[in-house]
This record gives C-alpha cells, sequence and structure tokens, in this order.
C-alpha cells in the first residue's frame, strides 16, 4: 500500500536512531501510515503521542502562544517528536542516540506534504 | 474530550443535582479547560453550597484564573464547614507564603500536614517556608521581598526579562518564578497551571510506551518557546521568545534546574 506519505516516511526511517515513524490522526490518534521497526507498539505510540501533542496544543493555546508546532520530549529510553498540521500529526520515535536538530528540520520541512 | 469527562458530563446532564460536577470539574480543569471548569463548578456549588470540597474545587480554579482573592474566599468557606481540610489548609497556606505571610504559610501547612502526614510536598513546602523566614535578615524585614526573593529566583540565571522560568508543585500551584507580561502583570500561576498539564500527560504516556521517566519536553508554539522538565516533585518550564534559538531555551532548562534544586535543597 502506498500513500501520500510513504516517501516522506522512508526517509525519516533512515535517520540514525529512529525506530519509528506515523501520520497520525490528530483527533482519534489512529495510524494513516506508518513506518515502523520490528518491535514498536505503533497504535499505542500513535494514540499517546497524538493525545500529548493535542494536549501541548491546547496548553500553548491557553497559555497565550499560539499554536503549538514542534514537539519533542526526551526520555531514559527514548525520545518522541511530533508536528502536525491540518488535523495530522507526524510522529517520529527513537533510540536516546538521535539528532533532534537534523529530525527536527526534516520533520518541519515534511509538513509540507500535509498541506 | 477524554472518555472520563464525556461520561461525567453526561451523568451530570441526567442529573443536574449530582455530585458529579466535583469530578467533572477537576477533570477539566485538569485538561486546562478553565473556563469550563469554573461554570461546572460555580453552578454546582449553587446546588451543593454546604459541601466543603464544592468550595475547595471553587478555590482551586480561581488559582488557575488567577483570581487569588476568590480563592482564598473559597478556601475559607471550606475551614469554616470542615476544620481540619487538608487542600483547603495547603491552599492557604501557598497564598500566604506568596504574599510573605510566613507565619500564616506555616499555620496553615502544618496543619495541612498534619490531616496528610505522608504527603512529602507539604513537609518540603513547611520546611521552605520556616528556612525563608529564618534567613530574613534584619535589613530584609524592611523590605516586603520574601515572596519577591522565591518570584525572583531565576532572574540572573535567564538575564532577558523576556525569558521566565515558574516551579510548580505537583498540584501546579506557584512555587517560585514568574513570568511578567507586557502590562507588568504575573502571570506565572496562569501559565503554570496551564502547561503542567502536559507532564501529567506525558507521566501517563510514559507509563504505557516503556520508554522510562520522561527527562524534558520541549516545544515550539507561535510566539514562545516552552521547555519543561520534573523538579522535585513538580515540573519547572522555562519560557522564551521564538527568537531565542531552541538549544539556548534548553540551557536556559537545565541551569534553572540547577537553581531550583539548590534552592529546595537548601529550604529542606
Amino acid at each position: 500500500m502506498s500513500s501520500p506519505f510513504t516517501a516522506l516516511l522512508a526517509s525519516l526511517i533512515r535517520h540514525r536512531g529512529v525506530t519509528g515513524c506515523m501520520v497520525v490522526g490528530a483527533s482519534d490518534g489512529l495510524i494513516v501510515d506508518a513506518s515502523l521497526q520490528t518491535g514498536v507498539n505503533g497504535e499505542a505510540f500513535a494514540a499517546l503521542s497524538a493525545s500529548l501533542y493535542r494536549k501541548a496544543q491546547r496548553a500553548a493555546r491557553a497559555a497565550g502562544f499560539g499554536e503549538a508546532g514542534f514537539f519533542e520530549l526526551d526520555a531514559e529510553r527514548g525520545h518522541m517528536c511530533a508536528t502536525g498540521r491540518n488535523d495530522l500529526v507526524l510522529v517520529v520515535v527513537s533510540e536516546p542516540r538521535l539528532n533532534v536538530g537534523l529530525l527536527r528540520v526534516e520533520m518541519l520541512r515534511a509538513l509540507e506534504a500535509f498541506a | 474530550m477524554s472518555d472520563d469527562i464525556r461520561a461525567l458530563s453526561e451523568t451530570l446532564a441526567a442529573d443536574p443535582s449530582s455530585v458529579a460536577f466535583l469530578q467533572l470539574g477537576d477533570e477539566l480543569r485538569r485538561s486546562g479547560q478553565v473556563e469550563l471548569a469554573w461554570r461546572v463548578a460555580t453552578r454546582g456549588l449553587e446546588r451543593h453550597a454546604q459541601r466543603a470540597d464544592a468550595h475547595d474545587l471553587v478555590g482551586r480554579i480561581a488559582i488557575d484564573r488567577g483570581d487569588p482573592e476568590r480563592a482564598r474566599a473559597e478556601w475559607e468557606s471550606v475551614l469554616a464547614l470542615s476544620p481540619d481540610h487538608g487542600g483547603a489548609r495547603k491552599g492557604l497556606g501557598f497564598l500566604a507564603f506568596q504574599r510573605g505571610d510566613f507565619d500564616g504559610a506555616e499555620r496553615h501547612l502544618s496543619a495541612a500536614l498534619a490531616a496528610d502526614p505522608l504527603d512529602r510536598s507539604l513537609a518540603a513546602a513547611l520546611d521552605t517556608v520556616r528556612a525563608s523566614r529564618s534567613d530574613r535578615t534584619p535589613e530584609a524585614e524592611r523590605q516586603p521581598t520574601p515572596a519577591l526573593d522565591a518570584r525572583a529566583l531565576f532572574q540572573d540565571v535567564l538575564g532577558d526579562e523576556r525569558q521566565a522560568a515558574v516551579l510548580l508543585d505537583a498540584d501546579g500551584y506557584l512555587v517560585a518564578g514568574r513570568y511578567l507580561a507586557a502590562d507588568g502583570r504575573d502571570l506565572g500561576a496562569d501559565i503554570g497551571a496551564q502547561l503542567s498539564g502536559v507532564s501529567e500527560e506525558a507521566d501517563r504516556a510514559m507509563r504505557h510506551l516503556g520508554l522510562g521517566q520522561w527527562h524534558q519536553i520541549v516545544f515550539e508554539a507561535e510566539t514562545a518557546s516552552v521547555a519543561m522538565a520534573p523538579s522535585g516533585s513538580g515540573v519547572l518550564l522555562v519560557a522564551a521568545p521564538r527568537t531565542v534559538p531552541l538549544g539556548y531555551v534548553r540551557r536556559l532548562l537545565e541551569r534553572s534546574l540547577d537553581r531550583a534544586r539548590s534552592w529546595l535543597g537548601a529550604n529542606a
């Protein structure tokens, strides 16, 4: 199966440390398209990361900071990055070793495909 | 809308006299829907004016709305109905601390700790109050600055007035730091309450995803970049204009965490 997001996901998954990347519905947390390494629970990541991204968006608006753009969470055993547009969220999950700056640039560029 | 909020809304719609407004108001507050939480809570309070927990809920939401006077009035109503209410004592203790009334803060926090001896955040807050009072020199006593000391905790770390840091406890109450709006108002408590919900959501996500504890969250919004990290039993937030590079915002967060650690340690 191929979707409008297949090529950008294929590019993101090649980043060192990235174990999964997904396009997820912002409101329902369901996967639209994904490229995942074996063992990554895509559905759980999709649902929880979309929920977290929504929460950040609401909080940013409520705090008067406007719409949230790029979101990154660092944890003991990895990173989760997200950005979105038009009710879609692009989510990347990675191991702790990751060049976040490079990934951020590519994710923001990839948002063009969401227009 | 979460399933809990939906279910509670339906329960309350089916029976407007139900006490489901207590849980619904709290869920809405935690999810950042403060104005909706306020409407639900104040309507519920009209029907249940003799319930201490209804006044407590309205008090907590009043804090989120930046109205400490209303919060104080509600928590005093709670104590009139239930003199040992720990939540009201805690809220009044923080309000007293913020205005530099250490005696009042100690009295309320001691009573709250007596009601809940296992609450470590209360013990830490009480220690902070006692240390702040004992540190006050005669010269400092002439200046109404104890609360300002806590609010200015990150001032030299941040440097630029447009960069702000706030330290919140586990309940989203402002412990130290400030966020000054262009008109000079301190929005620290307001903004902290809105953003602390993100850390709660992160805790929930981490429990399910097996990524371990989260160390740091950074996100960029239209007008500001925000970084946050767990600090003590609460969370530390740093906000800076979007013109400040994201890597620098991370470093401001790390420096502010060090400052919060040493301040909390010194006051422990």
